[in-house]
């Protein structure tokens, strides 16, 4: 078997693992194909994903699920104003031994876990924000002296609402720029919603199985990372990237007039990494241009800062991304 | 492609302008000028298009697109562009991955030839282009109008005045160059006669043939006039060639040629021939005047050398003192004249050696053969006879020619005159011809003919007739007595235009019969021609008698002959004298002409 064999037979098996576990979270959830995609993108990509919609759409659920079906340890903050730093991290406290002994034991807050649900992000101070914020980024929390690094692979999904923004604490873009995707989660369909009440009203409660195992998780992370991007393709995210800016080359009219500033290189990394999971989602061994156009949107939308005159103007940052796309040619020249 | 319409464009838009304007070619070259700058347009636009950096794998990823492939088949040429080595085993999968989908591929579809937009205008501008060009636009140039012939007119008078002198000169002449000269003079007032010729062409004639002339003429007669009598003054101090010195420097050459050719026969004849003292004498004269005219030479260079030298000399005492005064400034002006002049004599005498080189070596032949064989010095004398024959031929021929150039400036001068007098003059001049030769008007049916409707007829002629150029210069008023009318004039003035009335020859008794009647008359008797001189009784008539008659009569017959050849010498002297002022030179020989004496 060749090196080439081989290579095929990961993609085919990553697929059929991805099958696998779409049909699992498939028996939970309804419909949300792409923020399921998206979710999954993250996870395969090491990062983390921040979760918009209205409450009830199956936020938590997805997260709960998708934990399930992964077999992973998960687990759920909820934030609130009163939310303390510690509350997340965990916090050392005196323990009293069997002999009668005390000792200073840090005990792990709920960050701890494989995939870790933050809810409602926004409604926690930012100082609670930051410690999270901290703990995605580096994958390791520091207390006091000691330094706890937060076991493989380590997820986090944050949810906000965007409709009830009195008493919150709206992310920095500083720390949105974390976010590897931000997803918007739709309002199901009306088969959807059939679906969802047929099966949350009735004494029919379907249970979520692990189909994967943490190790193979893991090889699929890596595998993502071998899934090779040709130049043109990579060019084309950068020049994506560049439109976001209303200093861009190519950057359109619409950006000119309504962005204040672009998505950062983060952007083209999780263009690149999404559209990496995206080819080997449909088997393919390399990343496309569509792959990237099909991950801008999550990858940029809470990347581009609009300014005054596009938040006047009603402009959405998915409104400028969708035209940069439709604008921006495959080759230039 | 996208720029071809712009050129054509701009040929159509130039084509039509030209076309309607109907511009010439140098009017036409502007535009074409400026047309340069669309066709650079075009070429730089096709330049650029040809040259321009191209992204890469633009046709792989428009077939990617067409058979949405996305990007399998770009991705793996962009690998298998990589190195092997640096290939991961996704990029080969991705490459064989690749080389699967392209047996798929259809280019013709994906990438499809499009025909440009710009085609069907670039076609629609081309086939305008080829219809304009193809329009012929016709221009109206004004053809010149055709050159009007205006004969010369002269009139009849003139004409055979002029015939005249070329047949005196004919007759007189025997040199080729001279009897060609005349031929052509001849052949001009012929010309002229016959209407044939307009007053430039006259003119261009006149100046070719007066041209010829003089370059045909001797310039050197001076120089040859002085060498002879040069050639006199030796000759003089022998008593033996002193009548030949004497004719020579009267430039009496045939009498030269005859008295060197009595002196030949004279030393030929042993009889009379002269004694040794009169040999010596005529040796040393004739040694003497073979070397004239190089002794001239000679002397003139020795002179010219000495002031030559002395010029130097003061050029360079002024070069050192320049503020010396205003003495050696004068002298040099002096010198340089003087120089000047010597110049000019030494050219006069090298030229004069040069024509007498023959006659000086034949007599200087002369006198060496003197010494030894009197015979042979008279055969060398006959030589030298010969030469100044030749130089007598010579110089007869030039006075013809100069007879017949100043007879050119005549003519020239007289048509001058008569371009200026115009019509009138011309038909006032042919009346006068008719009545100086005693004819009336309608003696020839010609005067009258000429006199358009005979509205001045009888009238005209009345009181004295003037001739001159009719524009307020000089005239000459000639006489008419009142009295004085021929039937001519009458005539002219009863019947005008009657150019078909048939002239005085024609009448009754006065002409000839062309076929004779009978044999000629055939005299068998001797006969003796008897003379009978009659004496002249100084009684005859008188000059102002003769000149009456002519006025009456016309210019004929014998006395008036006599009288005016009397009177037209008194005037060539004057001529010659200058007593006559050179603008009125003219007039007189005119008056002359006019009033020559008529066959």
């Amino acid at each position: 078997m060749t090196d080439a064999d081989q290579a095929r037979e990961e993609v085919s098996d990553f697929q059929k693992r991805i099958g696998a576990l779409r049909e699992e979270i498939g028996r939970i959830i309804v419909g949300q194909r792409d923020v399921i995609d998206g979710v999954l993108s993250c996870v395969l990509g090491s990062s983390h994903a921040l979760l918009e919609g209205v409450p009830g759409l199956g936020k938590t659920m997805l997260v709960r699920t998708l934990a399930g079906a992964l077999g992973l340890e998960f687990s759920r903050i909820q934030f609130t104003p009163d939310l303390m730093p510690a509350d997340i991290i965990g916090t050392v406290v005196l323990d009293e031994g069997a002999t009668g002994a005390r000792t200073l034991e840090f005990r792990r807050g709920p960050i701890f876990a494989n995939i870790v649900l933050a809810d409602e992000v926004n409604r926690a101070t930012p100082k609670t924000q930051s410690a999270l914020l901290e703990a995605m980024q580096e994958h390791r929390v520091t207390v006091g002296r000691t330094t706890h690094v937060i076991e493989e692979p380590y997820f986090v999904l944050a949810t906000q609402n965007p409709l009830e923004m009195e008493g919150t604490y709206p992310l920095p873009e500083a720390q949105l720029d974390r976010f590897f995707f931000k997803l918007e989660v739709p309002f199901p369909t009306r088969d959807e919603l059939h679906a969802i009440i047929d099966r949350t009203t009735t004494d029919k409660h379907a249970v979520v199985s692990p189909v994967l195992s943490r190790n193979q998780i893991l090889e699929m992370q890596a595998l993502v990372r071998r899934v090779p991007v040709a130049r043109h393709v990579q060019d084309y995210a950068i020049r994506v990237l560049q439109a976001t800016h209303p200093t861009g080359e190519e950057a359109p009219e619409l950006v000119k007039r309504f962005v204040r500033t672009g998505a950062s290189p983060r952007g083209a990394q999780a263009m690149l990494l999404g559209a990496k999971v995206r080819a080997l989602f449909d088997g393919r061994f390399a990343a496309s241009i569509e792959d990237v156009k099909t991950t801008a949107l999550s990858a940029l939308r809470h990347r581009v800062l609009l300014s005054f005159e596009g938040e006047a103007e009603g402009v959405v940052s998915d409104r400028v991304i969708a035209e940069i796309l439709k604008k921006l040619p495959a080759s230039k020249g | 492609m996208l720029l071809l319409p712009v050129p054509l464009g701009y040929a159509v838009a130039a084509l039509t302008v030209i076309k309607a304007l109907r511009l010439s070619i140098s009017s036409q070259r502007p535009l074409w000028l400026i047309g340069l700058v669309p066709l650079a347009v075009f070429v730089v636009g096709v330049g650029r298009a040809l040259f321009r950096e191209r992204p890469a794998w633009r046709a792989s990823l428009a077939l990617d697109e067409f058979h949405g492939l996305q990007d399998r088949v770009t991705t793996a040429l962009t690998f298998s562009a990589l190195p092997e080595a640096e290939r991961t085993p996704l990029m080969q999968a991705a490459i064989e991955d690749g080389v699967a989908l392209a047996r798929q591929l259809d280019p013709r579809r994906a990438v499809p030839i499009r025909v440009p937009r710009e085609t069907l205008l670039a076609v629609l501008l081309t086939a305008g282009l080829c219809l304009l060009s193809v329009l012929e636009v016709r221009h109206e140039r004004p053809l010149p109008p055709p050159p009007s012939f205006e004969p010369m007119v002269m009139s009849a008078d003139d004409i055979e005045l002029f015939r005249d002198v070329a047949k005196e000169l004919q007759a007189k002449n025997d040199d080729p160059n001279a009897l060609i000269a005349v031929r052509r003079f001849n052949q001009l007032v012929e010309d002229i006669a016959e209407h044939r010729l307009d007053r430039h062409e006259v003119f261009q004639r006149m100046g070719d043939l007066e041209r010829d002339l003089k370059d045909n003429l001797d310039l050197d007669q001076d120089a040859r006039d002085e060498g002879l009598k040069g050639l006199a003054r030796e000759l003089e101090k022998s008593g033996l060639t002193k009548p030949a010195a004497a004719a020579l420097d009267e430039k009496r050459l045939a009498d030269a040629e005859k008295a060197l050719r009595e002196l030949a026969e004279k030393l030929k004849r042993k009889d009379a021939k002269p004694n040794a003292a009169e040999l010596e004498k005529l040796r040393q004269a004739l040694e003497k005047a073979s070397k004239t005219n190089e002794e001239r030479s000679k002397n003139i260079e020795e002179r010219r050398r000495e002031l030559e030298e002395e010029h130097k000399s003061l050029l360079k005492k002024k070069g050192e003192k320049p503020d010396a005064g205003a003495s050696p400034d004068s002298k040099l002006a002096e010198n340089e004249r003087k120089l000047e002049h010597l110049d000019r004599e030494r050219s006069r005498a090298e030229r004069s050696q040069k024509q007498m080189s023959e006659l000086d070596k034949q007599l200087a032949q002369a006198a060496r053969d003197l010494m030894k064989d009197a015979g042979q010095s008279a055969e060398d004398l006959q030589q030298g006879a010969q030469d100044i024959n030749r130089m007598a031929k010579q110089e007869a021929s030039e006075e013809q020619k100069k007879e017949l150039l100043r007879k050119l400036q005549e003519m020239r001068e007289l048509m001058r005159q008569q371009g200026k007098g115009g019509k009138d003059q011309m038909q006032r001049l042919q009346r006068f011809g008719q009545r100086a030769r005693g004819q009336g008007g309608s003696g020839e049916g010609h005067g009258a003919g000429e006199e358009p409707g005979g509205k001045s007829g009888g009238q005209k002629q009345d009181g004295p007739l003037r001739l001159g150029n009719g524009s307020g210069g000089p005239s000459v008023e000639i006489p008419v007595p009142q009295t004085v009318r021929g039937e001519g004039q009458q005539a002219a003035g009863d019947k005008p235009g009657s150019g078909t009335e048939p002239g005085a020859g024609k009448r009754a008794g006065t002409g000839h019969d062309p076929n004779l009647a009978g044999a000629a008359t055939d005299l068998k008797g001797k006969t003796v021609d008897v003379t009978a001189a009659g004496a002249d009784t100084g009684q005859g008539t008188a000059s102002s008698q003769v000149i009456y008659g002519a006025a009456e009569r016309g210019f004929v017959g014998r006395g008036y002959k006599q009288v005016f050849t009397d009177y037209q010498t008194v005037a060539e002297q004057a001529l010659s004298q200058d007593e006559i002022p050179s603008g009125y030179r003219f007039y007189v020989r005119r008056y002359f002409q006019l009033i020559r004496p008529r066959d």
